[in-house]
């Protein structure tokens, strides 16, 4: 419990950090130095410029900033989807449970990446950055319910079967009733199904990031972050570039940890 | 006969499954916002009765029933539709990809198998902590894979096959190490090995055995997560298969690309089921 509490509390002083930085006067993830770019770790940029002069540290704080929240909301989206569609199947009618398990079947056929791929390409030419951001996380939380959904309708069985349930019956409680009981008792599943749901839209956001197909520029992603490595250019004249890649493995390093401990 | 109903009404949920994917898929990307939009309408090196032509085309494929038929009409004929970035059967791009990606998931499925076993043996087994061996694993857990492939490229060692091959081992080393575990505190085998009987003897006629309806899941689970790694890692190690194809595809905006791509992958997920779904009945039987 100790170790939970110091992982998160690093992950909260993470947060804090970036925010400040993000809140400093003139800082601004899209502002260009021109006289400093591909510049090394200085005063005024601690971690460095990009290509186009702009400031490393604070378009990693509003990458991570951006990709913690909307991976956290795609997380709660997720969850409260394969809530509603477990419980549904477990509760419901059979033919309804048969129906969503059907639908859960078809989308864990399709491996994500195509799927996600087949949705951002088929996108308007001119999306904006701000929802091409609000897309990608939709999609990735639109596409990873199925696996929870799942999780929660077995949970939600066995719920069904046990004794005190089989009482709530008898006595006559209606289907609405039934649910607002199980529903807290289901949480034990859906608390780690949200945590566990974090860290993988995190790396999908940045894996699709690296291929060109997630967040627009000039909006900082951690896979947009990821392309610049592809710059041998820029990797022989600073070493500061590899410092969004080992911030995202730390970033999921906590937010894995988090998710065991409290599995 | 009891097996073979059972095999039949399988298949018929994997065939529903499918076609069910075809027809999902295709009005995920009819009545996305940007469908009837087209990147050459705005290459300036089409002429303007190219560009209307082109608009035109886009605007015939405008019914559902029409693109969900011209697509079961595809694949009916085998030519899986026609690209619209290089105005040739699909099939034709597809086919000598194939190989190439099939060669590279075997190999890396190989690798990671033979890596993952290897340290979930020891891990369980052995007296170091477990926090020895889950330690790496869930480091490469915590690297996306596109980054894996990029610090394996800037550093000159590694291929595609290692990338991917590190990739399923960390993710099948964590459900592995706690299987062997749990097997190796069953009473059975403690007593097999109080009565000294040798390590490779339990592992042969007591461990796999008990463990192979979970070892079959995992190998399902295992070529779920390296179809989802091919992309990045063909594109990066620029590797000419069907990811490569995939991400070009999705770059032009080549959707009966893409779609014929996302139906062999699902075809290859539902498939890939069978094994564990059924070995149990087939060893029964």
């Amino acid at each position: 419990m100790r170790f939970n509490r110091s992982v998160a509390a690093l992950l909260v002083g993470l947060v804090l950090v970036a925010s400040i930085v993000l809140l400093a006067p003139r800082a601004s993830y899209s502002r260009q130095d021109r006289d400093a770019t591909l510049a090394t770790a200085s005063r005024q940029h601690p971690a460095g410029t990009d290509e186009l002069g702009r400031d490393r540290l604070v378009r990693v704080s509003a990458a991570f900033l951006l990709s913690l929240a909307g991976a956290i909301a795609a997380s709660a989206i997720t969850t409260a989807a394969a809530a509603a569609v477990g419980t549904l199947a477990a509760f419901g009618p059979a033919s309804v449970g048969w129906l969503a398990m059907l639908a859960c079947d078809v989308f864990l056929a399709l491996p994500w990446l195509f799927l996600l791929m087949m949705v951002r390409s088929a996108l308007p030419l001119t999306t904006s950055p701000a929802n091409s951001a609000a897309i990608t996380f939709l999609v990735l939380a639109a596409l990873g319910w199925p696996a929870c959904a799942r999780a929660v309708w077995r949970g939600a069985l066995n719920l069904r079967n046990a004794e005190w349930m089989l009482h709530t019956r008898a006595s006559g409680l209606r289907p609405v009733q039934i649910v607002r009981h199980a529903i807290p008792n289901l949480l034990p599943l859906l608390v780690p199904q949200f945590l566990v749901c974090i860290p993988a839209f995190v790396i999908a956001e940045a894996n699709l990031g690296a291929l060109g197909l997630g967040v627009g520029e000039p909006l900082p992603s951690w896979g947009g972050m990821l392309l610049e490595l592809d710059n041998s250019a820029m990797l022989m004249q600073t070493r500061w570039v590899y410092f969004p890649v080992a911030l995202l493995v730390v970033v999921l390093l906590l937010l894995d940890a988090i998710a065991v401990e409290v599995e | 006969m009891k097996s073979a109903i059972s095999i039949a009404r399988w298949l018929a949920r994997a065939l529903a499954i499918v076609v069910l994917v075809i027809a999902g898929s295709t009005v995920l990307v009819r009545f996305a916002p940007g469908y009837l939009s087209d990147a050459r309408e705005m290459d300036s090196r089409y002429a303007v009765a190219a560009r209307v032509e082109l608009s035109q085309e886009t605007a015939r494929s405008h019914s559902l029933l029409g693109m969900l038929s011209a697509e079961i009409g595809g694949w009916a004929k085998g030519n899986a539709g026609i690209s619209r970035q290089y105005d040739v059967p699909v099939s034709g791009l597809i086919r000598p990809r194939l190989a190439v990606t099939g060669g590279l998931m075997v190999r890396s499925l190989v690798l990671a198998w033979a890596l993952a076993i290897v340290a979930a043996l020891f891990s369980s087994a052995g007296r170091n902590p477990a926090a020895v061996w889950q330690a790496p694993s869930t480091l490469l857990l915590a690297i996306p894979t596109a980054a894996m492939a990029t610090l394996c490229l800037l550093s000159g060692c590694g291929g595609p096959v290692l990338v991917m091959a590190l990739l399923l081992a960390a993710r099948d080393f964590k459900f592995l190490h706690r299987a062997l575990r749990k097997a190796w505190l069953e009473p059975h085998v403690l007593q097999a090995r109080a009565q000294g009987i040798r390590t490779w003897r339990i592992l042969r006629f007591h461990l796999f055995p008990s463990l192979a309806p979970q070892l079959a899941a995992l190998a399902t689970l295992s070529i779920v997560t390296a179809l989802s790694a091919l992309v990045p890692v063909e594109v990066l190690f620029n590797v000419p298969g069907l990811g490569q194809l995939a991400w070009n595809a999705a770059m032009n905006r080549d959707l009966p690309v893409l779609l014929a791509i996302t139906m062999i992958m699902a075809l290859a997920v539902t498939l890939s089921g069978v094994a564990p779904d059924r070995a149990g009945e087939w060893r029964s039987a």
